[in-house]
């Protein structure tokens, strides 16, 4: 299996994953950094803390960026539509 | 035959005598399975070095760490308490070594030596306080706190300040998918606590690290040390 590195970006610092993930695929990867970003969102929100600016860049084994996903991505879209509005 | 498990060298030295010609040492390489869920207990482990993981599964290939067990205690409890096995799984999370009896003969001995028996079962009376504080940890705890606390008693249980674990070991003994380890990582390593390089966690402030964990923290270990004895 591929492995993927799932590095945190604020656009000015990077938490980096040093050790990555072995997973089948990137669509894979993607729904591993929705269900972590969920996950950083609930502890988040327990801080009252927004996290926002925040990111998940998926980068390959080769070290390529494959894709990024953002916090927002995470959240319910009615909940998303509602703080656009 | 000179101990480092805290359980073998409470014993009295008539009990060791007892149980002594019938340990046989091994080698624990991280990732072996010691307990496998509902199959029959083989044997008794007490670890002399090392970590391993006690973990209540969630299906086949899923599961969280509810006891950790290194040179303060032992490998195969239900055998202790006239079980033969456990829906639990037990794995090697850190390398060591241990000292292991047939589990049959452990049954007979324990029988017929009181004082092996009470020291034990004392130990699951201070394991016990350990899980159930691992119930509270995860209910009422952060991810940061909780990880202080896991760092803690994996700190106990060595003699040096480097615990090798990667971010998925951490990861299932937390039960969170794994950047949010990374991020607890970084928090704590943010404060000064710790020094966390690739598979490798290095201890730097102790105290603070106990005081941030909070109430997660201290009770099952004064607890141990009533029972049993000196835990680091």
């Amino acid at each position: 299996m591929p492995r993927f590195f799932l590095h945190i970006d604020d656009g000015t610092q990077r938490i980096e994953d040093e050790e990555g993930s072995e997973l089948p695929d990137l669509e894979a990867a993607r729904e591993e950094a929705l269900g972590s970003a969920r996950q950083l969102w609930a502890a988040a929100i327990l801080r009252q803390q927004d996290i926002g600016s925040r990111r998940f860049v998926i980068v390959s084994g080769e070290g390529d960026v494959a894709d990024t996903v953002e916090m927002d991505d995470a959240l319910p879209s009615t909940l998303l539509d509602r703080l656009r509005a | 035959m000179d101990f480092n498990n805290r359980l073998l060298r409470a014993l009295s030295p008539a009990d060791q005598d007892v149980l002594r010609p019938h340990l046989r040492w091994s080698e624990l390489e991280r990732g072996t399975v010691l307990v496998s869920p509902n199959e029959p207990i083989t044997h008794v482990w007490f670890p002399e070095s090392g970590l391993t993981s006690i973990i209540a599964m969630a299906g086949s290939d899923q599961g969280i760490e509810v006891g950790l067990a290194g040179r303060d205690g032992l490998v195969g409890m239900p055998l202790l308490l006239d079980a033969d096995r456990t829906p639990h799984r037990i794995f090697i999370q850190v390398s060591g070594a241990a000292y292991s009896i047939d589990g049959t003969l452990f049954r007979t001995l324990l029988d017929d030596h009181a004082g092996i028996r009470k020291l034990l079962l004392r130990y699951v009376q201070a394991y016990s306080t350990q899980t159930t504080y691992t119930a509270l940890s995860n209910g009422m705890h952060t991810v940061e706190e909780r990880l202080a606390r896991w760092l803690l008693m994996s700190h106990d249980r060595q003699d040096d300040d480097e615990i090798p674990l990667t971010h998925d070991f951490l990861a299932l003994m937390l039960g969170v998918r794994r950047p949010s380890v990374t991020i607890a990582l970084h928090s704590l390593e943010g404060l000064g606590f710790i020094k966390a390089t690739r598979g490798l966690i290095v201890v730097r402030k102790r105290e603070e690290l106990e005081e941030f964990a909070g109430a997660g923290y201290g009770v099952p270990e004064a607890e141990y040390e009533r029972l049993i004895g000196q835990l680091r």
